[in-house]
């Protein structure tokens, strides 16, 4: 059945597909186009550089007009990643606009990574570290750079 | 962006916004996203005993002959005007065609305001599919509002033209930020408030989106304000001075259309 949901988000697809940024890629799971799975690679010049980090993306039928549900599968040190790998971002969240698409949403999650927002904290060891001790931030961020080689 | 500071690891976002979703559900339940005409005074039965408000009705209800409820969603405004605006289309062909024009033109003019044109055709193009519906050459007027109404209670099809008309709000006060910066309370800059208060399902309107809406549109709008004050309804045009062609009831947090006798 075609709903606005799904015709939108088969639109998503394709321009991720034709046109996908650099670092991030996405796909509907093989029989659910409400569920994909995503992937955002570790942006260059910061500790998650070489890093696979593994997401679901969960879409209602409300979407666009409500943001999916995003989550981390790979384990991630990072201040606004809660344990369970919720991840606290605005745009997911109050100040989702349905002008975001599936590329739009990747691309925002991967700058998180590179700027963290300390003040917002969803695992506040992260947070603390972050701001004051950034060496032994940035140890545990490798360690779950390595982590996600295996994962 | 300010969250509660939280140290137990629990995503608490998702609880508040899990909760939220059980609420607006309880409302889609039980309200239509547009009811049918009403007589005005089916209000009385909200204010039993009241006599400001009782009044007040009386005042309305010698002003107006219906009154056509919309969901409250947060949405109300900007679903109760689309309506009330294309149903009086219907019966005015001049104006459609106006406004079909406009409405043809105004994805390129808010793409070049800097929207994502990939995202924006897909609610362009669903807004001009309902506007095409209703147009006033495609039957009789009675069978073009019913059309109206059929869509306008479609969830898919009602969501999409409430965004496409939150997405022309926020153009204009882009396109006119100098001058909409002065109706901002708070700290926001445009652009924050923009995103946060504007584009946004489920935001509720305020006096500002109404007349960057208002002014985009080239629509005039009448509010009829019912609050505790005074004893009568308080009409307010936007923008002021202009024809009103939209006919809203607005009572503290939502709006609803007006049928003038």
């Amino acid at each position: 059945m075609s709903t606005p949901a799904r015709r939108r988000l088969m639109r998503d697809f394709k321009r991720l597909q034709e046109d996908p940024p650099t670092g991030v890629s996405g796909a509907p799971t093989d029989n659910n186009i409400m569920i994909w799975n995503a992937v955002i690679f570790g942006p260059h010049d910061t500790p998650f550089e070489d890093g696979t980090f593994k997401l679901t993306i969960e879409f209602t039928e409300e979407y666009p007009n409500k943001p999916p549900t995003v989550r981390f599968v790979s384990k991630v040190f990072h201040p606004n990643v809660y344990a369970d790998g919720g991840i606290c971002l605005d745009i997911l969240q109050n100040r989702w606009s349905p002008t975001y698409d599936v590329s739009a949403i990747l691309t925002s999650i991967q700058s998180l990574l590179s700027d963290p927002n300390p003040n917002s904290p969803a695992n506040s060891t992260a947070a603390q570290l972050y701001k004051e001790n950034r060496r032994e931030y940035e140890k545990r961020v490798k360690a779950c750079v390595e982590q996600s080689f295996i994962d | 962006m300010d969250k509660i500071e939280q140290n137990d690891g629990t995503n608490r976002d998702e609880l508040i916004m899990q909760q939220q979703r059980e609420i607006e559900k309880e409302i889609s339940d039980s309200t239509p996203l547009v009811s049918e005409q009403l007589p005005i005074t089916c209000l009385n039965a909200e204010y039993l005993g009241d006599e400001v408000f009782t009044s007040k009705i009386q005042d309305l209800a010698g002003k107006y002959k219906f009154l056509r409820r919309t969901r409250p969603d947060g949405n109300c405004f900007f679903r109760a005007f689309a309506y009330a605006y294309l149903e009086h289309l219907i019966s005015n062909k001049d104006e459609y065609l106006r406004f079909k024009d406009l409405a043809e033109k105004s994805k390129d003019k808010l793409v070049q305001l800097g929207f994502p044109s990939f995202t924006l055709e897909d609610f362009h193009d669903t807004f001009m599919e309902v506007v095409k519906r209703v147009d006033p050459a495609s039957g009789s007027t009675d069978q073009v509002c019913d059309e109206l109404h059929k869509v306008f209670n479609e969830q898919g099809y009602s969501d999409y033209v409430v965004v496409y008309l939150r997405l022309l709000t926020s153009g204009k006060l882009q396109e006119e930020a100098d001058f909409y910066q002065h109706f901002i309370e708070g700290n926001f800059t445009i652009e924050e408030f923009r995103h946060q208060e504007v584009e946004p399902m489920y935001k509720e309107s305020d006096h500002i989106h109404i007349i960057a809406l208002c002014t985009a549109l080239g629509v005039g709008v009448r509010v009829e304000y019912m609050d505790r004050g005074d004893t009568h309804v308080k009409a307010h045009d936007f923008p002021e001075g202009s024809t009103p062609k939209v006919f809203l009831i607005y009572r503290p947090g939502h709006y609803d259309i007006l049928y003038p006798n």
